[in-house]
């Protein structure tokens, strides 16, 4: 007998950004705080976000940190590196070969600390996918490849790493959704964040216009600011609304389906889950069980993203995430309050 | 920058033998190479000061500012503070100073994107 499983929850420790920067929690009362909240077991840690040795972490810390995971009783599924390429700003990137070395450096230690993925970046040339395949098949550390707004299925650095993909057909490489391509508005909490700094109403408005628009995130942007300087307003509102030019697109949700079969863990970024349980920008109700009835049996980290212009209690906002998930994934309606 | 992201780092300013040092925090969600960062400007009391033999120090490194931009494999943790060393600027224990900081990073995956980060603070030197 077959057991099947289907999509597990967890939570990436990036959605507890605020409480990291702010030494609120160093590395062991952090963890220990998800799991004393029941948001695990399944964890996912930016490496460069949590581990001060990143990107070559000893072997002493390495077993200090499976020692932290084994008492708190967390699973260390995901550990995202980061394709680092243009390491002198203005200059060329770096080689291809270092580029390469430099992913194989932070895939090692997220080996050695006991992760069972990795997250990558399409700063990393789809050409050189076919040098570090073997390396993630020999270690066994599959590596998947963030597809992160303004990104979504039919992106041409999509379509690209799809193509040498299929060609590869390696079973250490896939891809990462980041529901934040596929958003049905900007979050409400995000232009509220802007109104509380005085932005004016007009400039939100025009932001909303602009983002309904196919354009890349740097053309809106520009679109943007050429209003801004028009009209006289300030920087400061201006960057709190061109923002959302960067996090968030509006594709069509249903598009994931194409990236279902090779889909090998997903960051559920949100940004606000209401009492009822429903998320403000992201359409979770036609999203995961494209993921549920596709055959998705990876994990579905909670990204909450709001930190980037907020600062509520993202402990609470992930455990609404959660239950919303599970809700969603039980094929249950919303419960009215 | 995010609502809490602050660059002038919880440390303050301090007087010791080498100069004045003043704890920077990096503005981004991650560690970041040192090449990638640039102190654009301090000043101190509104008056801009000369960094040219300003010196970064960070655990046990030490390096000229001046060479930051070659430090593409000294990582800056993010959630501790780096601390720039003014040879040139004497400060008193006990004495207040405004001082104005703007540090700005290009991230290493985000080709063309260079974000500019200002801050000011009156700080008592420790």
């Amino acid at each position: 007998m077959t057991t099947v499983t289907g999509p597990q929850v967890g939570v990436t420790l990036y959605a507890f950004t605020n409480e990291w920067l702010t030494r609120q929690f160093d590395l062991d009362g952090l963890l220990g705080e998800v799991a004393k909240r029941g948001l695990g077991p399944n964890i996912e840690i930016i490496g460069f976000q949590s581990f001060k040795e990143f990107p070559d972490v000893s072997d002493d810390f390495a077993s200090y940190f499976k020692d932290l995971i084994a008492k708190h009783g967390l699973n260390a599924v995901s550990c995202a590196i980061n394709s680092d390429r243009f390491m002198k700003p203005g200059q060329q990137p770096i080689d291809d070969a270092d580029l390469v070395e430099y992913h194989k450096r932070q895939i090692r230690s997220a080996k050695k600390m006991g992760f069972k993925l990795t997250r990558s970046q399409f700063a990393l040339p789809a050409h050189l996918l076919s040098e570090l395949a073997p390396f993630c098949e020999d270690i066994e550390m599959p590596m998947g490849v963030e597809v992160h707004a303004p990104m979504w299925a039919g992106h041409p650095a999509v379509l690209e790493y799809r193509e040498v993909y299929e060609k590869l057909n390696s079973p250490a490489l896939g891809w990462i959704p980041d529901f934040g391509g596929t958003a049905r508005a900007i979050p409400p909490s995000l232009l509220d964040a802007a109104r509380a700094i005085g932005t004016p109403e007009a400039l939100i408005d025009a932001t909303k216009d602009i983002w309904q628009g196919p354009e890349a995130s740097y053309v809106k942007a520009g679109k943007l600011r050429a209003i801004a300087q028009d009209k006289g307003y300030e920087l400061a509102h201006v960057q709190a609304c061109t923002l959302a030019f960067f996090i968030l697109s509006n594709n069509d949700p249903q598009s994931w389906a194409e990236m279902v079969d090779r889909t090998i863990h997903i960051h559920g970024k949100f940004y606000g889950v209401s009492n009822e349980g429903v998320e403000e920008a992201i359409p979770y109700e036609d999203i995961l069980p494209i993921f549920r009835d596709g055959g998705f049996t990876g994990t579905i980290v909670s990204e909450w993203e709001g930190h980037a212009y907020c600062a509520v209690d993202a402990f609470e906002q992930v455990r609404r995430h959660q239950a919303m998930c599970r809700r969603i994934l039980a094929g249950e309606p919303v419960v009215a309050a | 920058m995010l609502p809490v992201e602050r660059i002038i780092g919880e440390e303050g300013l301090e007087a010791t033998e080498r100069g004045a040092r003043l704890a920077m925090r990096l503005p981004w969600y991650r560690s970041l190479p040192f090449s990638v960062v640039q102190v654009a400007s301090v000043k101190l009391d509104g008056a801009d000061i000369d960094l040219s033999d300003a010196v970064v120090e960070f655990d046990d490194q030490s390096f000229p500012l001046a060479e930051i931009g070659e430090q593409t494999n000294a990582f800056w943790f993010v959630r501790d503070s780096a601390f720039l060393v003014l040879p040139n600027v004497a400060v008193k224990a006990d004495d207040s100073h405004e001082v104005s900081l703007v540090i700005n990073i290009s991230p290493p995956y985000i080709p063309g994107m260079t974000r500019v980060n200002p801050m000011t603070a009156t700080l008592t030197v420790a």
